[in-house]
């Protein structure tokens, strides 16, 4: 090409504006999905826990900070919040819909039983305990 | 595009690459700064019995094992155990029947941690049947 044309110059601004928007696209938007499971909960290893599959997208994670205090999404709620938001999850999302708990390592087990509870309460039976498989 | 010249005159048609590579190594930068590693989570399931069966907590059937989660550590059929000899348990009962239903029972005290690592023991072991019972104490 260049012996051809050695004049011609390949105008590269629209390139690089294109490449620019895409790296804004895919920033804002992985943020975005990772501030939905962001959490301060230190959660205990668990090795050899099933990998992964699937996410259920009705899964209702709910975290139990360490001193016992019960957040969605980092939102401290009271246990008749809890209990209005797992009642509405099974109403709309039906009684399979999976509750996972996210406990830190040294909360008790009361704060754990009080989430579980609720969930029985709710007609949720679905109880998973999310862990570390792996600490990146 | 450049068609009506055919001077040639390479100089002319050189891409200045320095600004764009330096722009490049800002962002690599950026993005290897800002990076968070995600760690990988893991999803252990279990069976709530609802709170209000009327079993009495000392009328369990025979061909349960029973897993006690304590404050100060485990009891396998009401025997006190390290977390080895939880292990060698579960994996002597995953050998003889896997859909065994494993009942832990866990003392109101005792730390979240402690019941994860009783139930990667489990799953370690390939028992999937787990129930867990909160003790009031």
């Amino acid at each position: 090409m260049k012996k051809q044309y050695p004049d011609a110059k390949l105008d590269m601004t629209p390139m690089i504006d294109v490449v620019f928007q895409l790296i804004i696209f895919f920033v804002t938007t992985v943020n975005l999905a990772d501030k939905a499971n962001e959490t301060n909960v230190r959660m205990a290893l668990a090795p050899n826990g099933p990998v992964e599959e699937t996410k259920d997208p009705r899964t209702v994670t709910v975290d139990v900070i360490a001193d016992g205090r019960i957040q969605i999404m980092k939102t401290t709620l009271s246990e008749g919040q809890l209990f209005t938001i797992l009642n509405n999850a099974r109403k709309t999302a039906g009684q399979s819909t999976p509750v996972v708990i996210r406990g830190d390592l040294t909360t008790k087990h009361e704060a754990i039983k009080r989430v579980m509870d609720l969930c029985g309460k709710a007609g949720l039976w679905k109880i998973r305990f999310a862990a570390l498989k792996e600490k990146a | 595009m450049a068609r009506k010249r055919r001077r040639p005159d390479p100089v002319g048609a050189e891409l200045e690459m320095t600004p764009m590579i330096d722009v490049v190594f800002q962002l690599l930068i950026y993005f290897i700064v800002t990076i968070k590693p995600i760690d990988v989570i893991t999803n252990l399931d279990v069976f709530r019995p609802a709170p209000d069966q009327n079993a009495k907590p000392d009328e369990k059937p025979p061909n349960l094992v029973r897993v006690g989660v304590y404050q100060d550590g485990y009891t396998v059929n009401d025997v006190p155990a390290t977390p080895e000899r939880l292990d060698e348990a579960l994996a002597k009962v995953a050998s003889i029947d896997a859909g065994q239903t494993i009942m832990i029972t866990v003392s109101a005290v005792s730390e979240h941690g402690q019941l994860v690592k009783a139930l990667n023991l489990c799953a370690k072991n390939g028992l999937k049947s787990l129930s867990v019972v909160s003790a009031s104490n």
